[in-house]
């Protein structure tokens, strides 16, 4: 497996796994918010995903897993692309203006990042790690999302969410080599929309909760 | 002295596979036992280290720049030529061979000519191998354009980028060189002296241009290819490191100067506009193809461009040469501008330039055709100049260009010094008085990558080589001669820089020994050079020190040679009473205002020999024997 | 037409690579808007000369945008404000009277400075030593014309092989990373079928030589591209990356 974590190890390599990881995250945010959607179903609806979701048994497991390590890769691989960009000017400019290039969202990424971090954290222990015997999950999400406090903080937390998105969606098909000049304005507009969608989709549900529930 | 140009004998064509049968061999496994160094890394010398090293030498090479790839071969950017005949429009070995020693006048060696023709098609297959992007057709095969008045289509290009193409590919194969471990490369080093030990050039004196350090390099026989002195002029189209540093310093030990009044002006060069100006930009000769050269005809005619009606406007050379037009050589082209400017009908702030018009092409193409040939040379004059050449006519003006002398070389490239090759620019070159577009790219990398791997195995292996480390004491004087120069630069302490001194010497070289010469004005700068030097000495200000970085001592170094250079050139320019090609001495001219050769006095390659400080060099003559091509007077009317 | 600004410089100025270095100010005074920036710099350091100071370092050579030897930030910006240009290329008259000038090297762990404004970029030279080439002794090339080209590609070739190696994409990347150069090169070659034998040794061992060197990796800023003033585009870094994948995960290459 030497040739494999040499392939991996390079600059180009930690930058594949990157993208593969974060499209895959992606992958999970769309099955993630199209189930989310289900809410505005009402209860019922809400509460049916959620066991299906539950009754697929040792898929779940599997994909959780999936996840966990997938997240352990982009995170650590993440942070460490951090480190080794930081360390690459180990002095720094008195004055760096951007040509054009930089957005908000691509400049951002590491920080973004770890606040997604910290947030999936705290979400899982808020509403998966708990105990639902007395509770159906949908109460316990109208009751979280009726406190404000929550809903500014969801809704905040998505747009953080949104803007690691908007920059990653196309950066990650330029990783893998997908910049075809009849391609790219395509994937150039879709990574805006997907941020869009991410940050709307989700940020907009709480609210929703809180006002209809 | 006697000078041996050792052309093989035999019938033109066959000079050159008879000479390499019988240039003795290097065995192989001796070839590593040969340590050669290599001065210079633009196309001769890039090509040469690469090629040298791939047969075994050890190879070390040296720069001024930081990276090789920075030599001045990068700035071409017209094209290179080669026989191969693509087009089918009549092209051949002997045609260029023909061509080349007609443009130069008939100042050129026919053997050295001939070789450079026949080897011209080897390079675009050697350049086309190592991945050089040469414009192509849409079949996927190569293009040719003709270039500089030529009658057929040789030129092989890369857009408006040739030289870098070139080089890059040059480079590239000197890299792997490097990485095998064959080359050892020193970039930002300056030589600054030949060693010669014994009759044979066995080493060189260099500065570390990043610590000062004097170091010093032995080997079995040096290479320079440090490229022309265009620089002795001040303002020219070279790069700024350009110099004449190395092959003067061989000069000083022995090595004859070639034919140093040869130089070329190149006809389209955005004008100078200032005394600020550091350096000219060429505007690619094509150019001539579609726009119109005029002046006003009243001299001091203020107005612009758009308010002087067709009738008050001079188009000079149409006027005087009818059939050529716009597209007369270099040379012609240039003393014609001089000569509409001194008779005060030069246009711009400062008199010096005459316009180049592309309204009627523009009218007749439209601009889109016209867009597309030129785009970005427009662009670029746009750049520099800030004016829009669409919308009013560009201005332009001659300035100097490429220098065809250099160190004398034989067939073998080899200096008057044994073991000193000299390739490139900096050789007296097979460009006689006057170099065609497009052929220096060629002689460069046909020195290069196809001259000196054989020449040299013949000298390497019929040589005896005393053993020589470099606590030598020809080293140890050498650097101590070195040393003091450096002190004594840095001691002047006096109240002027350096490129003051320089632009005034470039200035002086302009006016008396640039487009064309007279007597008195030779004479006059020859004086005034001495004096400028005197005073140099007494009265420059170099700043720092000689044990770090110092731009500004590098530089001083460069123009006190140039100092002493230009009394050369001028010296080689009064002895040569005729005019030919880039040498245009007024006394000497036809009706026509061509330039009128001697073909019974001065047949001949000038060959300068150091003979002394404060002393006369001494001029031998290497006779021209032509015979294989009739002697005629150029005429472009 | 031309007119006469003043301004004034903070220039970085260090004596050497141990020398901590510190800005200093210099006024540049009764500047011709025709002049180009470094003939700007030229003019202050005759002043600077004659005041018996030391003149600034600044790299430079071929004066008109092609050997890759000029290059500062200017007021943030890698070879300054205009797009496709070099410093050399850069007019003064893009500038206004009064304007304050900040002027500071490339910086990035594999450049270290020299002097002032002079940085070693000869990690790029390592990097084409690692496999930017393609392996034909002299003398062995076949006829030019056996293997032809499409003249696309050969255009796209060319568009790669236009980078001059001044490295500002380094200095303008907020990872200094040196993608976009290294790319260049193994576009170029990778697009040429004679430069196909070597593509899956020569994109590995780049990418190899360029981490080894301490460039950044790239974050897909895009200010390289941005920057460049032969306007050398990301396309071929994703050219880069699907070539070095090739070669990674599908050739025999190591
Ligand atoms: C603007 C321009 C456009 C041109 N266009 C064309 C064209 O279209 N076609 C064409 O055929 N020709 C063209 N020419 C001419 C051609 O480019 C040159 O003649 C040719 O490139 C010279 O190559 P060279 O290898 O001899 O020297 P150079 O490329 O000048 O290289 C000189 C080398 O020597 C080194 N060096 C110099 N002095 C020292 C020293 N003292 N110590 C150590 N190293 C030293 C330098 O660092 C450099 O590496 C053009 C020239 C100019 C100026
Ligand atoms: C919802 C979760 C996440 C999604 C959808 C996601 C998606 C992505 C995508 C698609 C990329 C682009 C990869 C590329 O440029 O090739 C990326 C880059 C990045 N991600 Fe994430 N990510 C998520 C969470 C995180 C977390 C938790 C971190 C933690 C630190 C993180 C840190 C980064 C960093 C630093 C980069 C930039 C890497 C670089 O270009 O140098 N991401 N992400
Ligand atoms: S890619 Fe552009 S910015 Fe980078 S080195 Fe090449 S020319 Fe300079
Ligand atoms: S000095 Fe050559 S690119 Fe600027």
């Amino acid at each position: 497996m030497n040739w494999f974590s040499a392939a991996l190890g390079s600059s180009v390599g930690k930058k594949l796994m990157m993208a593969l990881t974060g499209l895959a995250f992606i992958g999970f945010l769309a099955a993630h918010l199209a189930g989310n959607l289900t809410i505005y179903g009402g209860k019922a609806a809400f509460n049916g995903y959620a066991e299906k979701l539950q009754s697929l048994g040792p898929l779940l497991h599997l994909f959780r897993a999936g996840l966990i390590t997938f997240a352990l890769v982009h995170v650590l691989t993440g942070l460490y692309l951090f480190w080794l960009n930081r360390r690459a000017r180990p002095v720094g400019y008195r004055m760096h203006a951007t040509a054009g290039g930089r957005t908000l969202s691509s400049r951002t990424m590491p920080y973004t990042g770890i606040v997604i971090l910290v947030f999936v954290i705290f979400h899982l222990f808020h509403f998966t790690f708990v105990d639902k015997t007395a509770t159906t999950v949908f109460d316990m999400v109208a009751a979280a999302f009726n406190q404000p406090a929550y809903v500014l903080l969801y809704a905040a937390l998505m747009i953080v969410v949104g803007l690691h998105v908007r920059h990653g969606f196309w950066s990650a098909f330029q990783t893998l080599g997908v910049n075809h000049p009849k391609v790219m304005p395509t994937v150039s507009a879709a990574s805006i929309a997907a941020g869009a969608v991410v940050a709307l989709g989700f940020g907009l549900l709480p609210l929703v909760i809180a006002l209809r529930y | 002295m006697r000078l041996d140009a050792k052309i093989p004998a035999g019938p033109l064509p066959q000079k050159w596979d008879r000479h390499r049968f019988e240039l003795k061999l290097v065995n192989p496994a001796n070839k590593r036992k040969y340590d050669i160094i290599v001065v210079g890394t633009g196309l001769a010398g890039a090509s040469a280290s690469a090629s040298l090293a791939e047969l075994g030498y050890n190879v070390k090479t040296f720069c001024i720049q930081d990276s090789p790839r920075r030599a001045h071969s990068i700035a071409a950017q017209g094209g290179i030529n080669a026989a191969k005949n693509y087009p089918n429009d009549g092209d051949s070995i002997w045609r260029l061979f023909y061509d080349t020693v007609k443009g130069g006048d008939f100042r050129a060696r026919e053997a050295n000519v001939y070789r450079l023709a026949q080897v011209s098609n080897w390079i675009i297959d050697q350049c086309v191998a190592q991945g050089v992007p040469f414009a192509r057709e849409y079949g996927g095969l190569l293009a040719n354009r003709s270039f500089g008045g030529a009658q057929l289509s040789r030129t092989f290009y890369a857009r408006g980028q040739t030289g870098q193409q070139l080089l890059l590919g040059a480079y590239s194969a000197l890299m792997r060189q490097v990485a095998s471990g064959k080359v050892r490369m020193f970039p930002r080093r300056e030589m600054l002296d030949l060693v010669v030990i014994n009759g044979q050039a066995r080493g060189i004196v260099a500065r570390n241009l990043v610590s000062g350090e004097i170091e010093r390099h032995e080997g079995h026989a040096v290479v320079l290819c440090t490229g022309g002195y265009g620089n002795v002029y001040y303002l020219s189209t070279n790069a700024k490191a350009c110099n004449v540093t190395a092959t003067f310093r061989a000069y000083k030990r022995g090595a004859c100067f070639g034919n140093p009044c040869f130089t070329q002006i190149h006809p389209t060069c955005i004008p100078v506009h200032g005394t600020y100006q550091s350096k000219l930009t060429l505007m690619s000769e094509s150019l001539r193809n579609d726009g119109r050269v005029w002046v006003p005809k009243t001299p001091g005619d203020q107005r612009k461009p758009s308010q002087i009606p067709e009738a008050e406007r001079d188009y000079f050379l149409e006027r005087k040469y009818p059939s050529f037009g716009n597209l007369v050589p270099r040379d012609v082209a240039s003393r014609n501008a001089k000569e509409q400017c001194d008779q005060g009908k030069g246009v711009g702030d400062t008199g010096l330039a005459v316009f180049l018009d592309f309204s009627d092409a523009i009218k007749r193409d439209g601009r889109a055709v016209i867009e597309k040939k030129y785009g970005n040379l427009f662009q670029m004059y746009e750049k520099i100049t800030g004016e829009d050449p669409y919308a009013t006519p560009m201005m332009i003006y001659p300035a100097v260009h490429y220098t065809m002398g250099g160190l004398w070389v034989d067939y073998n490239l080899m200096s008057t010094i044994d073991g000193l090759y000299v390739l490139g620019e900096a050789n007296f070159s097979d460009h006689g008085a006057n170099r065609l577009g497009a052929s220096a790219l060629m002689q460069g990398l046909a020195d290069g990558y196809f001259v000196i791997p054989y020449t040299i195995g013949g000298y390497l292996a019929g040589s005896h080589f005393a053993e020589v480390k470099n606590d030598h004491s020809a080293f140890t004087d050498s650097v101590k001669e070195v040393q003091e120069r450096v002190t004594k630069l840095l001691a002047v302490r006096g109240r002027r820089t350096v490129d003051d001194f320089h632009r005034q010497l470039g200035l002086v070289m302009w006016d008396h020994c640039g487009m064309a010469r007279t007597n008195e004005g030779l004479t006059t700068a020859r004086a005034r050079i001495q004096e400028l030097r005197a005073e140099f000495w007494q009265n420059v200000r170099v700043p720092g020190t000689g044990r770090d970085f110092n731009q500004s001592l590098e530089k001083a170094g460069r123009v006190a040679d140039f100092m002493e250079f230009a009394e050369l050139l001028i010296l080689d320019a009064l002895a040569r009473q005729e005019s030919c090609g880039g040498h245009f001495n007024d006394a000497y001219q036809t009706e026509e205002n061509e330039a009128r050769r001697d073909d019974a006095n001065f047949c001949h390659a000038a060959a300068w020999e150091f003979t002394g400080e404060g002393k006369d060099p001494v001029l031998h003559k290497e006779p021209l024997v032509f015979e294989n091509v009739h002697l005629t007077q150029r005429s472009y009317k | 037409m031309s007119k006469t600004i003043h301004l004034t410089l903070k220039i970085w100025r260090q004596n050497g690579p141990g020398d901590k270095g510190r800005f200093e100010t210099h006024p540049a005074k009764n500047i011709s808007t025709d002049m180009s920036f470094l003939e700007m710099l030229d003019v202050v350091n005759e002043q600077l000369t004659l005041e018996d100071k030391e003149p600034i370092a600044f790299e430079h050579d071929c004066r008109e945008g092609i050997c890759g030897t000029c290059g500062t930030m200017v007021n943030g910006r890698a070879h300054g404000q205009l797009k496709g240009t070099t410093l050399c290329q850069l007019h003064m008259r893009h500038f206004a009277d009064g304007d304050t000038l900040v002027i500071e090297p490339f910086r990035a762990r594999a450049y270290p400075v020299i002097k002032d404004l002079v940085v070693d970029r000869s990690a790029l030279d390592r990097v084409i030593q690692a496999g930017g080439y393609i392996s034909v002794n002299t003398g062995n090339a076949p006829e030019a014309n056996t293997l032809p080209v499409p003249q696309d590609r050969a255009e796209r070739a060319m568009d790669a092989a236009a980078c001059i190696g001044c490295g500002a994409c380094v200095a303008s990347c907020p990872n200094a990373s040196a993608m976009l150069f290294v790319s260049a090169k193994v576009s170029q070659l990778a697009l040429l079928p004679h430069g196909r034998p070597e593509a899956a040794r020569r994109a590995l061992s780049m990418v190899r030589a360029m981490d080894a060197c301490g460039f950044g990796n790239c974050s897909n800023h895009r200010e390289c591209e941005k920057t460049c003033p032969k306007e050398i585009s990301i396309v071929n870094i994703a050219r880069l990356n699907r070539e070095y994948f090739k070669a990674a995960f599908i050739s025999q290459e190591n």
